[in-house]
């Protein structure tokens, strides 16, 4: 296990971690838009820039991002020098730019001394940061309905063409990793919608509460069997009440209501 | 999107992936091939390489949209690119540009009505020593200028060079 | 035929040397992208035809000399006569025969066909004579425009393949490592990396399978040294890729090069059939022993995928978005495989050096920066095009003498290297020796070797602009400082030139400069601000003149510039007014010419057409001032 000095403290790092996870655990506090443990580390918000050194470099330090940076035996970490907080101020005063009226920018921003953005406000306010965790979690569960599309200051989240994605299964995986809640969904006792498609609920045989599409069980039992091991099967109850099922098997167990 | 330019034949998509292996590294080849032949990437035929290939219609779209080399819309018969390379840009490449729009009415990526011409600008052409260039179909106009653009669109774009 | 051994491949290239020692005449006609715009196709094709009618022994060739290379290509098509040397241009079909005639048979020149020098004006008969070509050293340049592109037999007898034939029987794979950093060759595509490093890693490198590839992926505006040498020497690059991947343990490659150079794609297509029918490339090449085999990949059309990441990822048909590359891709490349990616010069430079050993390009250049680097010179200069040049040459040199002096002798102002990562040069830095350092120092960099010269009628402002506009449409959207800084940057930029910029402009484009050069993903973003931040340092008044003034002291800025009509010397020609696209212009002919400002759109045809220089500009607030 790689040892680190971490803003000044020694602390051991997990074999095959990243910076960021390190320095977390050493109680550093690093701001990510991008990031999410389970997926793979994107480096795309940049926010999580700390500075790296080592004893030998004569005192020069780098500037990496921390969800990307491997742990290394003998690093120096620096998360909350001058340089540091210059770069991240510089990356939320432009997506307060782009996303003014987003509460978790401005939020964020704030805690770096930003009130206002020092460039034109969006005209058209987003809460889009293209911070791609939709995109990255439904390609994680092999759905891939959704993509970015065009390049540069045009880039986009989007489904192909614009158009209701047929490859989209309505698990909301996309809506619930969104930092920002930018991604629209509505789900009623009967259907839900997102991204202009429409889906049929499954109802909990149990409660009747309209727990998941059928086109994700589904999808679930068609290609992920293998490796969640579960069957069409498993979804005709919901969470809860699969929990209540379990702990009637133990005797003894008072009995939820 | 979902429209009549959608519906075209596939029989020029089927042999175009009939040459390439089907894995994603020959999409973007593919899609340069299915560009050449249809003059723009029909949804319909993007759709069918999706399929043929295994990568998901969105990472299709995705490089689609992300290339310059492609266009889901429909091009005009002659495809006017006006250099604007850097050496091209200090000559008036841009001047060049402008009378295009002047006189065609259409913006940079967009086509005419009538469906003849698609004005595009591209960053630089290699002829450097020409600048500034445009190429009108085939045709390359070295050492354009403002005042001729409206002669070289009349003119067209047949390469008399080849 | 396949050609099984050294022995056989060394007697082939003797026999075509003495073929060609036998032959009396050639007739190389340019064919490159220029020139073929010009007609050279027809041309070659009157030539062939008239030669055989005629029973002359001569040879016709053509010759992919790419577009100006010699700057000529304004003057295209070229016609060069061998052995006399006798270059001629804007050869038409009609002028075939006279040539034929008269100086083929008769050894007669044509003066009206001649170059002439535009610096003095004078005719000049030898091809060799022109100063813009004798004063250069070519390496990697070696072939072109002497060689038929298409015709391998052409390259075999230039020299080609005897570097790897040197590399694959004589040396071992640490030999080969070894002579490259003797040569100190770096990478040409503009960081500068070594070469010999590079290789090493990758050779390193755990894993069976190892990719060799040519970065053919051009997109520095204003440069086209890579496309010159795809298009005009493709064995070159072939050759020194056997000789990477001997030297690291590869056997497959890709050359990945630009969609917009056609011509590239079907001559490199062509080579690999040629090698690979000669035995040259594809399975145990020349009997060595050894397999390696190249395939070509036509890029999508994204300035990003020149960043090796970008290019690998667009390789594998993605989307070309960097990534971190805290792993270097000699390690986890091309499919996350070990991978070797070069620059076409550089592949070009291998075979050279594999042939001529590293003391001999170590011998040329300067003392980080060894041997010979290609250049393409245009913008406002007298003479463009492609030029190569031990590294160290100063820029003075490079543009007064070799370019001949800024365009219609007007005062010179910058020089921008390395497109929009660099940054542009002043007068004051003209002898400023031309190397990766010296050019880093002064705030720009080597880049593919783009040299755009610019006169006083260039603005600063908006050439860093161009490059911002530029760069908006080519990031790739993944990063936010380069995403949103260039397109918050770029409006910054827009209201300067219309007049509109405010007093904290500059402190607040300086704040985001540096936020994007430490904060951005990959060297694309690190180095957009690259322009700026030189135009800012060296030409800041024009920038002050801009925001304070709302002067654009070039008169370039449309918004901020109006035209008038010099009475003094305005001789009544109407060049003007039939230049002008909106009819703004009025006068008799042979009287003086106005131009009204209500209409003018500030386009400045106007003053590229008058033959008496008789069109300026002024700063267009100085109309309202006169209305006030």
């Amino acid at each position: 296990m790689p040892t680190l000095t971490i803003n000044g403290k020694k602390v051991q790092a997990r074999e095959g971690a990243y910076v960021l996870e390190a320095a977390r655990q050493a109680g550093a506090e690093i701001p990510t838009l991008c990031h999410f443990e389970g997926l793979e580390p994107w480096g795309g918000c940049r926010l999580c820039q700390v500075q790296i050194t080592k004893n030998g470099w004569d005192g020069w330090k780098k500037m990496v991002v921390g969800c990307m940076f491997p742990v290394e035996e003998g690093l120096i970490v620096l998360t909350d020098t001058d340089e540091v907080r210059e770069t991240r101020r510089v990356v939320l005063d432009l997506l307060l730019a782009r996303c003014p009226e987003t509460p978790l920018i401005q939020a964020m921003a704030k805690k770096y001394g930003i009130e206002r953005t020092s460039y034109v406000p969006n005209p058209e306010p987003t809460d889009c940061i293209l911070c791609s965790l939709c995109t990255r979690v439904c390609d994680h569960i092999e759905v891939s309905a959704i993509s970015t599309a065009d390049r540069g200051a045009g880039k986009e989240i989007a489904p192909p063409f614009h158009e209701p994605p047929e490859a989209c299964i309505g698990c909301l995986a996309c809506a619930e990793i969104c930092p920002t809640d930018f991604i629209p969904f509505k789900t009623s006792h009967v259907s839900r919608s997102i991204w202009g498609k429409e889906f049929e609920m499954l109802r909990c045989q149990d409660c009747g509460r309209a727990h998941i599409t059928k086109a994700q069980a589904e999808h679930h039992a068609a290609h992920r069997a293998e490796t969640t091991g579960v069957s069409e099967e498993w979804f005709r109850y919901c969470d809860s009440c699969k929990r209540k099922r379990q702990a009637a098997r133990f005797p003894g167990v008072p009995q939820l209501a | 999107m979902m429209n009549e330019t959608c519906k075209v034949g596939m029989e020029q998509a089927d042999a175009i992936l009939e040459g390439y292996p089907h894995a994603e590294a020959s999409l973007i080849q593919v899609l340069q091939d299915v560009h050449r032949a249809y003059n723009y990437l029909p949804c319909d035929v993007v759709a069918k390489v999706a399929e043929t290939l295994g990568v998901p219609l969105s990472k299709v779209f995705s490089v689609a949209t992300f290339y310059k080399a492609f266009s889901l819309n429909p091009q005009g018969d002659t495809i006017i690119r006006v250099c604007l390379g850097t050496a091209c840009h200090i000559r008036g490449g841009g001047a060049l540009v402008d009378e295009v729009q002047r006189l065609l009415h259409v913006a940079p990526d967009e086509t005419t009505p009538d469906m003849k011409f698609t004005l595009k600008t591209v960053n630089c052409v290699g002829a450097c020593a020409m600048a500034p260039v445009m190429i009108v179909g085939e045709k390359y106009r070295g050492n354009a200028r403002a005042a001729r653009v409206g002669g070289y669109l009349e003119q067209g774009g047949e390469d008399d060079a080849n | 035929m396949r050609i099984d051994s050294r022995e056989q491949f060394e007697t082939l290239r003797e026999e075509i040397r003495a073929a060609e020692a036998g032959n009396g005449n050639r007739i190389l006609v340019c064919c490159g992208t220029g020139c073929l715009a010009n007609g050279a196709r027809k041309v070659a094709e009157a030539f062939a035809e008239q030669v055989g009618k005629r029973n002359l022994d001569a040879q016709v060739k053509l010759m992919v000399k790419n577009t100006g290379c010699h700057g000529f290509c304004e003057r295209g098509p070229l016609v060069v006569l061998q052995p006399s040397g006798v270059l001629y241009t804007r050869v038409r079909v009609s002028n075939v025969a006279q040539i034929l005639e008269k100086t083929v048979e008769n050894g007669e020149i044509i003066p009206r066909l001649l170059y002439k020098n535009p610096a003095d004006d004078i005719a000049i008969e030898q091809y060799s004579e022109i100063p813009f070509y004798k004063n250069q050293t070519r390496v990697a340049m070696r072939n072109i425009g002497r060689i038929d592109p298409t015709a391998v037999h052409d390259a075999i007898g230039a020299g080609c393949y005897t570097g790897m034939t040197r590399a694959l029987f004589d040396m071992t794979p640490e030999q080969v490592l070894d002579e490259i950093e003797t040569s100190g060759l770096r990478g040409r595509g503009g960081a500068g990396f070594g070469t010999a490093r590079k290789w090493r890693s990758c050779r390193k490198a755990e894993g069976d399978r190892k990719f060799v590839l040519c970065n053919g992926d051009e997109g520095d505006p204003g440069a086209f040294k890579d496309r010159s040498i795809m298009e005009g020497d493709p064995h070159s690059i072939l050759e020194g890729m056997v000789i990477g991947a001997h030297a690291v343990g590869a056997h497959e490659g890709f050359i990945y090069v630009r969609d917009e150079y056609p011509l590239a794609v079907v001559n490199l297509t062509l080579a690999l059939t040629q090698a690979r029918y000669l035995g040259l490339l594809g399975e145990n090449i020349l009997g060595s022993g050894f397999d390696f085999d190249i395939r070509i990949s036509r890029g999508g059309g994204a300035f990003v995928c020149g960043e090796s990441s970008a290019l690998m990822l667009s390789l594998a048909g993605k989307v070309g978005e960097p990534r971190a590359k805290y792993v270097h891709s000699t390690e986890k490349g091309l499919f996350d495989l070990p991978t070797v990616l070069n620059n076409v010069e550089t592949w070009a430079d291998v075979g050279a050096i594999a042939a001529n050993g590293g003391d001999w390009f170590a011998g040329m250049g300067t003392n980080k920066s060894k041997g010979t680097k290609a250049f393409s010179l245009v913008g406002k200069v007298k003479n463009t095009g492609l030029i190569e040049l031990p590294m160290g040459t100063t820029l003075r040199h490079i543009i007064y003498d070799i370019g001949g002096g800024v365009l219609d002798d007007r005062p010179f102002k910058a020089v921008q290297t390395g497109g929009p990562s660099g940054g542009c040069i002043p007068e004051q830095l003209l002898d400023l020796p031309v190397d990766y350092e010296k050019l880093t120092e002064a705030g720009s960099m080597m880049g593919s070797g783009g040299m755009i010269v610019m006169d006083d009628r260039t603005c600063m402002v908006d050439v860093a602009r161009y490059f911002l506009k530029f760069l908006t449409e080519e990031s790739c959207g993944k990063c936010t400082p380069c995403r949103e800084g260039l397109k918050q940057m770029l409006a910054i930029f827009d209201r300067m030139v219309e007049g509109k910029g405010v007093p904290g402009d500059l402190p607040l484009i300086e704040r985001l400069a540096a936020g994007m050069q430490v904060g951005s993903l990959c060297e694309l973003g690190k180095s957009a601000p690259n322009p700026v931040i030189s135009t800012l340092r060296y030409f800041r008044d024009e920038y002050v003149a801009h925001i304070e003034d709302h002067v654009c002291t070039a008169g370039v800025c449309k918004e901020l510039t109006a035209y008038r009509i010099n009475p003094e010397n305005c001789d009544g020609c109407a060049a003007c007014a039939k230049a002008c696209p909106v009819d703004a212009i009025a006068g008799e002919r042979h009287s003086l010419h106005i131009i009204d400002h209500d209409t003018c759109i500030s386009c400045g045809a106007c003053m590229g057409v008058c033959p008496t220089d008789s069109v300026e500009t002024f700063p267009k607030n100085e109309l309202m001032k006169e209305v006030v």
